[in-house]
């Protein structure tokens, strides 16, 4: 018989999942600016002032937003960005529940 | 987050398609040099020790895989995996670059500074992002200081007048609005 452990499982969840099972989160902090935080998502994501702004405001009012989805690799560019700007950004599999 | 109101000092502006300028005084510009020389110097507490490993030190990777014990470190290099193993390996691999851009940031805006003539400044697009990151980094390291995390604005602004939190609070805040014209300036050109 065949035994699952974690690392297989997870290898299988990768092939299950299609080509975009991770996401970025921003969490809210109490220092960043509204219109900063606006401007960055802007700056780093090419999104519309609309787009970006209605993320801000998620991102203030429930205290996280998913900026980005797609692979893993790409996650981890976009939240080394994010850093880089200070907003306070964390990557994680999509299916995990934030 | 926090809003900024923006009030009616001067501040950044724009000049024509790619020019922000702002003028500062003597004492605005010390203390601008000042406080991005403490961030240049925290990020160089930070810096690798790679006496024992020249490859690693090529290829960019850190000696660090554990986060900043200092809690300004930690905020401006945060981790970027909930989970400890992964951020740890996350960090190993990034910190040092994240250093870097962090540190060119910095230097960016004091090189402005000091070559400031007359104390006025004028950046173009790349160099008003490198103010930005820059006077963000600085507004979070006082802000861990001031624990804004647990401390209402209404309090911080009825700190008794010979508590020296009060005058750190006031660059603070000085620094917000700053930050919050030069975002003005850069959005006009969005549109």
């Amino acid at each position: 018989m065949v035994k699952l452990d974690e690392k297989i499982d997870e290898a299988i969840k990768e092939i299950f999942n299609g080509d975009k099972p991770w996401i970025t989160i921003v969490w809210d902090d109490p220092v960043n600016l509204m219109t900063y935080v606006t401007y960055v998502l802007m700056e780093l994501f090419g999104y519309s002032k609309e787009k970006a702004h209605e993320l801000m405001m998620k991102v203030h009012t429930e205290g996280k937003a998913v900026v980005s989805t797609g692979s893993r690799e790409e996650m981890e560019h976009d939240v080394a960005r994010l850093h880089e700007y200070g907003l306070w950004a964390t990557l994680q599999r999509g299916d995990q529940g934030i | 987050m926090t809003e900024q109101d923006s009030g009616e000092q001067h501040g950044f502006h724009r000049h024509g398609d790619n020019a922000f300028v702002a003028e500062f005084s003597q004492s605005e510009r010390e203390v601008l040099i000042n406080l991005v020389e403490q961030i240049i110097e925290l990020l160089g507490e930070r810096s690798d020790n790679h006496v024992d490993d020249p490859l690693a030190a090529m290829v960019g990777i850190t000696t660090h895989d554990s986060p900043p014990e200092d809690d300004v470190l930690l905020r401006l290099l945060p981790n970027a995996y909930a989970d400890q193993v992964d951020a740890a390996e996350f960090r190993r691999y990034t910190e040092s670059t994240l250093r870097a851009k962090k540190y060119s940031h910095s230097m960016s805006m004091r090189i402005t500074l000091k070559s400031a003539v007359d104390g006025i400044i004028e950046v173009d697009h790349d160099g008003a992002n490198d103010w930005l990151g820059a006077m963000n980094d600085i507004r979070l390291a006082l802000g861990v200081r001031l624990k804004v995390e647990q401390t209402s604005h209404e309090e911080l602004e009825l700190l008794a007048p010979d508590d020296p939190m009060r005058g750190v609070y006031a660059v603070y805040s000085w620094l917000g609005w700053l930050q919050e014209s030069l975002i003005v300036a850069l959005m006009d050109e969005a549109i």
